[in-house]
């Protein structure tokens, strides 16, 4: 669990709250991440809700061999987005113990969300 | 402060906890939408804790034949007071 | 104060757009500057060049290009969700071979970068989305 002094601050927060496959929220929310990261931003990545599923071990190719968002968060370190945190309560509810996560994400308490807010200038929420 | 908007009624999503969740201790929500039915008597108690700093559009409750029928609680604002409410915030987060 | 707009919501599916459209009006009687829209997942729809609704509904197409024409507002579309949503200017409608697009000016295709230079380049970003 995070404490306020050590959550990261940045110049953009992308929040993501629907999980993969089920919706194109996910992704174009990650494309916007790495455009503005690419752009030398510095790009927060907060998973909350049913987003939190994004990080997820074992996610494959959907049935029309749609590439799901897997390989998107396996980039993200190219791109030096290296703050990924998740909401811990979201976390438990499904399950996701850090073992079954295929890229690691700080967890963070509800508590800490609007503190998280407050350090970026702009919020972009999917 | 943060103006957040909420355009999901606690009727029909979970989405405005995670609004709750995100707020810190001055911001301030603003209902529009089917958001709006957040205001009414029956359901403002989801919003307890953050009272006198919430909002809800004039317009969607009337649209809906709900104004007059909000919560006393509640600060009913048109659309310009919602562009006053986001001159007044450092930015706003929208959720949906 | 200079604004930029996100519209996420495709038009008339729900009330996104005219919860955008009425909130551009109210900006710019107060004076602001509305110097962008930009259109992003199923916001792009918005663009459709097309867009044929009753005459007795809103025609948000003209909407937005009304205040393209009254205040220079740029209305910008999000290059990626457009292609994959059929959204194609002449140019990408050459370049995938197909025949007609279905999206021009005053819209414009542009890239994601634009989205971020908008939300840090602006006073506020106001988000509307289905």
């Amino acid at each position: 669990m995070s404490h306020e002094s050590t959550l990261p601050e940045g110049d953009l927060l992308v929040v993501l709250r629907h999980g993969p496959h089920g919706s194109l929220w996910l992704r174009e929310g990650l494309e916007a991440a790495l455009v503005a990261a690419a752009l030398g931003q510095r790009v927060s990545l907060l998973f909350m809700g049913p987003g939190v599923a994004a990080l997820a071990a074992n996610q494959q190719r959907g049935p029309l061999e749609q590439k799901g968002t897997l390989p998107m968060l396996e980039m993200l370190p190219l791109y030096e987005v290296e703050s990924l945190l998740a909401v811990d309560e979201d976390l438990d509810a499904l399950g996701l113990a850090p073992e079954r996560l295929a890229v690691p994400a700080e967890r963070i308490a509800p508590t800490a969300v609007a503190a998280l807010m407050a350090r970026h200038p702009l919020v972009l929420n999917f | 402060m943060i103006l957040h908007i909420l355009n999901r009624s606690p009727l029909d999503s979970r989405v405005y906890r995670q609004a709750m969740m995100a707020m810190g201790p001055d911001d301030r929500l603003l209902l529009i939408e089917e958001g709006v039915q957040g205001a009414l008597p029956q359901l403002v108690r989801h919003f307890e804790e953050i009272a006198g700093r919430l909002f809800v559009l004039r317009e969607d409750l009337a649209a809906r034949g709900l104004e007059g029928q909000c919560d006393d609680s509640v600060l009913v604002v048109d659309v310009e007071g919602f562009v006053t409410l986001t001159e007044e915030a450092d930015k706003s987060v929208s959720w949906f | 104060m200079r604004y930029a707009l996100l519209v996420q919501g495709g038009p008339y599916s729900h009330q996104a757009a005219h919860s955008a459209l009425r909130f551009a009006e109210a900006l710019v009687r107060r004076g602001h500057l509305l110097e962008t829209v930009f259109f992003y997942h199923d916001g792009v729809y918005n663009a459709a060049r097309l867009l044929a609704p009753p005459q007795d509904e809103p025609h948000l197409g003209d909407a937005w290009r009304r205040l393209h024409a009254e205040h220079g507002t740029r209305l910008q579309v999000c290059i990626a969700a457009g292609l994959r949503r059929g959204l194609l200017d002449e140019r990408e409608a050459a370049r995938h071979g197909k025949a007609g697009a279905s999206l021009e000016a005053p819209f414009e295709l542009t890239g994601l970068g634009q989205l971020v230079d908008a939300g840090l380049s602006h006073d506020r970003l106001i988000t509307f989305a289905p």
